[in-house]
């Protein structure tokens, strides 16, 4: 009976029903679209690093720590035979480490040299275009961010000096031969790549590396030496625990997401239902119990919840579903890194089945509580006074 | 309780708090209304009319007295019991008609017969043939906006008549209405009266109505002041 008095009353205020599901829809869509693409923005952060610099893992020099610059001096040998043959085999890639200083423009910057494969495409990025370049002598490959910090464009020459092998410095003439467009910040700031054998070549380390980077889907070798293996979870847990201590600020903005939509949710509510007093008083009058009025409006706010989720995917499903395809350009280039987590130019929002399904259960709860409310409180006025529309808010 | 008796007051008092005081509204009334009856409670405004068709009703409770309505006393009973007595057995007509706006004609009319669980095929039945009695059966799908006044008030009494209630109380039912419509709608409730045994009670200072009435109940400053029975109502109905 409840349910057939709540669909006549819901489909017969047609303009304020269809302006309330609007608001919940709204409300759903907003958690929704913000919740995901803070999702997205984490999810893109974990794969950007994935793809541009972790792989399917790596194995360190056992004297290698990426945070302290002071270890690389001595984390350098010649891959264990069970790495190199992976290297062989086109499955890895060696990376050779080494502070440097570079001297752009008259300007001293301290640098983080790597050696690269040019050939190699287990990591993404254009490590190619340090290839066929037998007339220069040091070709190097810098990011955008670090391109602006140093002011350097391509073509630009500039003075390396390194400290070898044998504790020697050394310097000498290096050529920007291609500026990258990278969201890893750590592979752009304060870094320059140089193709392997010239770093080797120039720090007397021949043959030797820092990090052996392998792809996606091997398993770690046995005969891997005192080099110390790096799986994805290990190369990633500064990056997780990064996402874990953003996880309370998510909290809290899926908070002020869901409040702010309670309150519109609410404000709507209440307006409706204090409007309908004098309905609640009639209704009274033709011996409809205190608890069924309040049942009433409890289940017509479970409805305009279920009408505002099918709304939600009519009217913003083909939105989410384009943003999901095609992400959102932000218009800002975060390559600096200053947020401290990649960040991309275009961002792909994530719709989790566990963020839609939470959404709608905490919003329909929201809008049931937000109906339950004031509806039990006007029904415990006296029917003679919500029969004159005389309503106390 | 007198044998075919409908209301049954006595020594009733009806106190509202005003500020940190009370002003009482009714004092002492005793009054019996047998079935079939068609009485006014007339009175200026402010004489406790509508109060005591409240009371009367359920919709109030007294603050002295005792006060039993269709056999049940009113005082010992939960909102819950009242609002099934008024469910079953009573009919509400206001001076503003109280329609549904988002409703028809038509669900309007039906909404008690859905709160008593009257099956579809049965409620189609006593709808039409509620809109019968008072005159609207081509307004079925109308919604109350696009009804005149009198409509509005036939529609409401078609409502209140529609699962066949033993009381009918009216409250200032011709207020908003026309001398025209007045006469066309209290027509309607002396036929009903007469046809199907409901008794009615108005709250009224209508003269219009008093011309219909059988007994006028005269209040005054919460008291009533004259009993009055009518044999041969003005209107001749």
């Amino acid at each position: 009976m409840l349910f057939k008095i709540a669909m006549k009353n819901l489909l017969g205020a047609k303009l304020r029903t269809w302006l309330n599901v609007f608001v919940t829809a709204i409300s759903f869509f907003m958690i929704i679209f913000i919740s995901a693409m803070y999702d997205g923005m984490r999810e893109h952060a974990m794969q950007v690093s994935i793809n541009t610099e972790i792989a399917g893992g790596a194995y360190w020099h056992p004297e290698y720590d990426p945070l302290d610059p002071m270890t690389f001096e001595d984390a350098h040998s010649v891959p264990p035979d069970a790495v190199r043959a992976l290297v062989d085999q086109k499955k890895a890639i060696p990376v050779l480490v080494s502070q440097a200083s570079i001297y752009p423009n008259g300007r001293i910057m301290p640098v983080i040299m790597k050696g690269i494969n040019p050939e190699q495409n287990i990591v993404n990025m254009p490590t190619q275009m340090l290839a066929n370049n037998d007339a220069v002598t040091i070709p190097v490959l810098i990011g955008q961010g670090m391109a602006n910090d140093a002011k350097l464009k391509v073509g630009d020459s500039f003075t390396i000096r390194w400290l070898d092998a044998e504790r020697t410095y050394d310097a000498d003439e290096g050529i920007v031969v291609h500026i990258m467009d990278t969201e890893n910040f750590k592979l752009d700031k304060g870094h320059i790549w140089v193709p392997l054998e010239k770093a080797q070549t120039m720090l007397a380390m021949e043959g030797e590396a820092t990090y052996v980077t392998y792809a996606e889907g091997l398993s770690i070798v046995e005969n891997k030496g005192d080099w110390v293996p790096r799986d994805v979870k290990y190369l990633i847990r500064d990056m997780e625990a990064l996402i874990k201590a953003d996880e309370p600020n998510a909290a809290i903005m899926y908070i002020i997401l869901l409040a702010l939509a309670a309150m519109g949710i609410f404000n709507a509510q209440v307006l409706s239902i204090f409007r309908r007093g004098k309905e609640i008083g009639t209704l009274m009058a033709l011996g409809m119990t205190r608890s069924r009025v309040v049942g009433l409006f409890t289940l017509e706010g479970g409805l305009n919840a279920f009408l505002a989720v099918i709304m939600t995917v009519i009217l913003f499903g083909p939105v989410l579903w384009y943003f999901g395809a095609y992400g959102i350009n932000l218009g800002i280039d975060y390559s600096e890194g200053q947020m401290g987590l990649i960040i991309a130019k275009r961002l792909i929002p994530v719709y989790s089945i566990g963020l839609l399904i939470t959404t709608t259960i905490i919003v329909s709860i929201i809008v049931l509580i937000v109906s339950y409310m004031p509806s039990r409180r006007i029904a415990r006025m006296k029917p003679t006074d919500a029969l004159r529309g005389k309503v106390a808010v | 309780m007198a044998n075919n008796s409908v209301v049954e007051i006595q020594n009733l008092v009806k106190r509202f708090p005003v500020g940190g005081d009370f002003f009482t509204a009714l004092k002492n009334v005793n009054l019996i209304l047998a079935e079939g009856e068609f009485t006014g409670l007339v009175g200026p405004s402010g004489s406790g009319k509508t109060t005591l068709l409240n009371i009367i009703g359920g919709l109030d409770s007294p603050s002295e007295g005792h006060v039993s309505v269709l056999g049940m006393a009113l005082n010992n009973t939960s909102h819950g019991e009242r609002a099934r007595l008024r469910r079953k057995s009573m009919g509400f007509i206001f001076q503003s008609y109280n329609l549904l706006p988002v409703y028809s004609v038509f669900e309007n009319v039906e909404l008690p017969l859905i709160l008593n669980k009257v099956d579809p095929t049965e409620r189609e039945k006593r709808v039409n043939q509620a809109l019968e009695w008072v005159g609207l059966s081509d307004k079925t799908d109308s919604r109350p906006a696009m009804l005149s006044g009198g409509e509005c008030q036939r529609t409401a009494i078609a409502r209140a008549i529609v699962h066949q209630p033993a009381l009918i109380l009216a409250d200032e039912p011709t207020a908003n209405l026309d001398a025209k419509n007045s006469h066309h709608i209290m027509k309607i409730m002396v036929r009903l009266n007469k046809e199907l045994s409901t008794s009615f009670i108005f709250a009224t200072h209508d003269e219009k109505i008093m011309a219909y009435l059988r007994r006028i109940i005269h209040l005054d400053d919460g008291q009533i002041t004259e009993d009055e029975q009518i044999d041969n109502p003005k209107s001749g109905q």
